[in-house]
């Protein structure tokens, strides 16, 4: 393990005796009125997550046949019995609600340590 | 009774809140504007405007803070980061402002001719050992902590911090005991 070298040498001595303390000076004041607001900086990201997806989703229907799939897809769904569409929707609803349990919990330890 | 960094931290990283933030910054200034100062040789107006920067890049990464490290120690990392992305900006070294230091030497200090012996012995330095003398022997970094803001190895740390102090001790020898 390497310790601080903290040894009696006298340069070591003076070196950490005349480390001058810098007054503040309104220097803290300074620096709180150019801090970015968080709020903004959320919204700057969600708004290019945004973006990235809607152009993502653009891109993917070109590059597929115009969502030939999504089509098909739509018109398999409407054949099936509607019990099934319950039972997927509510399996889907408990799995979404797992994972966000799941997440909040993760975080809750993550910030009480 | 006073909140220690780790609640001031919690605070910042919850509610964002800038008022917790500028007491960390009122905690964190003097080391972290003296390394500055050590590493631009006492160029105080740029080296305040540097330690503002580390402190809002700071702010803008502070999720990226995983307590592994001290707060200081990733403070001081950011500040060396900002320190070197200006330098490759600049593409320059900057001299001693001699006028600068006089008048920020501190008027209690017992000795005000050794300070100012000490500090331009300090700037002669080659950045790499100055640097590496700074954290470890002013600011009492591990050789290990030092290596993880400079992004060097132990060893050559190890061996910076050596060669700088006997640099200093030749420059400083009338001073010796």
């Amino acid at each position: 393990m390497n310790e601080p070298p903290v040894t009696e040498d006298w340069l070591d001595v003076r070196l950490r005796e005349e480390a001058p303390y810098i007054d503040d000076a309104g220097f803290s004041k300074r620096v709180v009125t150019k801090l970015p607001d968080r709020r903004s900086l959320r919204t700057q990201r969600a708004v290019i997550i945004f973006l990235a997806a809607v152009f993502s989703v653009v891109i993917a229907y070109f590059a597929s046949g115009e969502g030939w799939f999504v089509r098909e897809a739509v018109a398999r769904a409407l054949t099936l019995s509607p019990l099934l569409v319950l039972g997927s929707a509510a399996a889907c609803g408990l799995l979404l609600s797992a994972a966000g349990l799941w997440a909040a919990l993760a975080r809750g330890r993550g910030q009480a340590t | 009774m006073e909140l220690t960094d780790a609640d001031l931290l919690a605070r910042v990283l919850v509610d964002g809140d800038q008022h917790a933030f500028g007491e960390l910054v009122r905690r964190h200034q003097s080391p972290v504007r003296g390394l500055l100062r050590q590493l631009t040789r006492t160029d105080l107006e740029l080296a305040d405007d540097l330690a503002q920067e580390t402190f809002i890049r700071a702010y803008k990464n502070i999720r990226s803070f995983r307590g592994e490290a001290k707060f200081s120690t990733w403070l001081y990392r950011i500040a060396y980061n900002v320190f070197r992305d200006d330098a490759r900006k600049r593409k320059e070294l900057v001299g001693i402002d001699e006028a600068k230091l006089q008048s920020e030497a501190d008027p209690q200090t017992a000795d005000p001719g050794l300070r100012h012996d000490l500090m331009s012995a300090l700037a002669a330095l080659p950045l790499h050992e100055r640097s590496a003398i700074v954290l470890c022997c002013q600011n009492g970094l591990s050789h290990d902590e030092a290596a993880r803001v400079l992004e060097i190895p132990l060893g050559t740390v190890k061996t910076n911090v050596l060669r700088g102090r006997e640099k200093l001790k030749k420059m400083l020898s009338a001073w010796a005991p």
